[in-house]
């Protein structure tokens, strides 16, 4: 860059002969601000990308988790612990590029780290609570790992783009808990099988008086909800939210919306699936619910 | 507490709502603000663009024009500024830089052709008014990094500058047609140092870098005008400046 500089010296020019320098001097300030704000950006965007990274293995193991309103088994615990860490440390390098005046000047850099966060956390939190966590709890768990450089901003755009993702990931577990245990987690879709089971099913619905042992605990209990009436329940909300218009939040909400309704039918249909063949299974009339009818004992016996 | 809702406490997504409602009044309000500004940028442009079919001797008249029209302009930055500075800046930013950044240029061009000249010097065409200096006419900060409040950001006072560039480029035309062979002399020297300043930075690829990519093509156009002038032996000695 010292080439520029003598560039300017040389030209001559005898109305203002002092002009070339000031000039040069001038950019060299913005030189430096700007480098500044570039490497903050780039520091803000890896750590985004690390972030995104290790909360996509954390949602990983969780979705091996079966047991909806329980604290997360140890084994998932363990193998998560370092996605953890590596989240905390990731925000705790860029909380001091992210404070005051840049909080939201790097926003569109760090968005997706925090989308993808949010996913993470508010599907653990479901797992273990069986609700959706708030946006203050989720703002304060992020702003708490930002450590001594300050807190990381969660905007509430980032917490419902998460939360639309994480509607996935229930889905995801929905759907695989149907697949090995034959049904949806929760306590509430038991109970209203009874009847049903009863008329229908009849001496032979081994399968079901398992089921109907478990959800005997809970009917001294209030009802509990399944995986699949917390979708609808969510998908209202999500629904009934109405983001600014003309805003790119907009858009992003109009693709996610798309996406979301197609997750909550997918489980809808799975449960089809299930309450059809369900009913047939006792009679043994097809063959591959010999596998499904094994797949359940597998799962009890882990 | 009892269990009164199933998965979704509905205050979540009240208070969510309650939010982005009032960004959406806010957004409103600055859109109002933001659209007169836009009016004036475009009448202080019109001032400024008589520039281009003016004798030397006369710009004087259309500099304390534009200067006039110019303080409509500052009064509603004012404006902007104190509806903003209560809002984080960076949020709201997209919305204004673009009038931020032409206001900026009609004050640069206005300098350039002798306004803003400090009291006890001559007025005289070609200077480059610095970002503070423009700050200090639009009575707001400039390149503020601690404090979150309304300024005038580095970037858009280089965009102001590569908008300048291009109308010089045009000027440097436009003197000739005028019979004024001097100026563009002075213009081929501004925006090469211009030129000069703009390669040292290190431009990501952004919306500036984009930009300031045409400089080089300003300079060659204003390049070939000087050689046009010199080929014809038009151009005025040194002495006769």
């Amino acid at each position: 860059m010292g080439k520029k500089r003598t560039f300017e010296d040389t030209m001559d020019d005898p109305s203002k002969p002092q002009s070339a320098s000031p000039i040069v001097a001038m950019f060299e300030g913005f030189r430096s601000e700007l480098d500044e704000h570039h490497d903050r950006r780039e520091r803000v965007i890896k750590a985004s990308r690390d972030i995104t990274a290790a909360s996509k293995k954390l949602i990983f193991s969780l979705q091996r988790v079966r047991k909806l309103n329980h604290p997360i088994p140890l084994f998932v615990v363990k193998a998560n612990a370092q996605y953890w860490q590596t989240i905390e440390s990731q925000y705790r390098a860029i909380s001091s590029d992210l404070q005051r005046l840049n909080a939201y000047r790097y926003r569109s850099n760090i968005t997706g780290g925090n989308q993808e966060f949010m996913e993470a956390l508010s599907f653990q939190h479901y797992l273990e609570t069986q609700s959706l966590i708030s946006y203050e709890e989720a703002g304060h768990r992020i702003a708490s790992m930002g450590g001594e450089g300050g807190s990381v901003l969660l905007t509430p755009e980032d917490y419902i783009l998460g939360i639309f993702d994480m509607v996935g990931e229930l889905m995801r577990f929905a759907i695989t808990s149907m697949a090995t245990s034959g049904k949806l987690p929760g306590g509430e879709s038991r109970r209203q099988k009874h009847p049903r089971e009863e008329t229908s099913g009849g001496q032979d619905a081994d399968k079901m008086e398992l089921d109907r042992q478990v959800s005997g605990q809970d009917e001294q209990k209030p009802p509990r909800r399944d995986v699949l009436a917390d979708l609808r329940e969510l998908r209202l909300h999500l629904e009934g939210f109405d983001p600014p218009l003309g805003e790119k939040f907009a858009d992003d909400v109009d693709k996610k919306i798309v996406v979301m309704r197609q997750c909550v039918e997918k489980v809808e249909t799975a449960l089809y699936g299930l309450v059809m063949r369900g009913q047939e299974r006792p009679k043994g009339w097809i063959p591959d619910l010999t596998e499904q009818r094994r797949a359940p004992e597998q799962v009890e016996g882990y | 507490m009892a269990e009164r809702y199933g998965m979704v406490n509905p205050a979540i997504f009240e208070d969510l709502q309650a939010r982005v409602d009032e960004d959406t009044t806010v957004r409103d309000e600055l859109r109002d603000i933001i659209q007169t500004l836009e009016k004036q940028s475009r009448s202080v442009q019109f001032v400024l663009s008589r520039a281009h079919s003016t004798l030397a001797s006369a710009i004087p008249e259309v500099v304390t024009a534009a200067e006039g029209s110019i303080e409509n302009e500052v009064e509603t930055i004012l404006k902007l500024s104190q509806a903003a500075s209560k809002l984080p800046y960076y949020k709201w930013n997209a919305m204004w830089s673009r009038q931020i950044q032409d206001a900026a240029f009609g004050i640069l061009f206005c300098g350039w052709l002798g306004g803003y000249t400090p009291k006890g010097s001559e007025a005289k065409p070609g200077r480059l008014l610095t970002i503070e200096e423009v700050g200090e006419i639009m009575k707001i900060p400039v390149n503020l990094k601690g404090v979150d409040s309304f300024h005038l950001t580095i970037e858009e006072y280089l965009q102001a500058l590569i908008s300048l560039v291009d109308e010089l480029a045009r000027l440097a035309r436009n003197s000739v047609t005028l019979g004024d062979y001097r100026r563009p002399l002075l213009i081929s020297q501004f925006i090469k140092d211009l030129h000069a300043g703009f390669q040292i930075l290190n431009l990501k690829n952004d919306a500036l870098r984009r930009r300031s990519d045409g400089i080089k093509y300003r300079v060659k156009e204003v390049e070939d005008v000087v050689y046009d002038l010199s080929l014809r032996n038009l151009v005025p000695k040194a002495g006769e400046i």
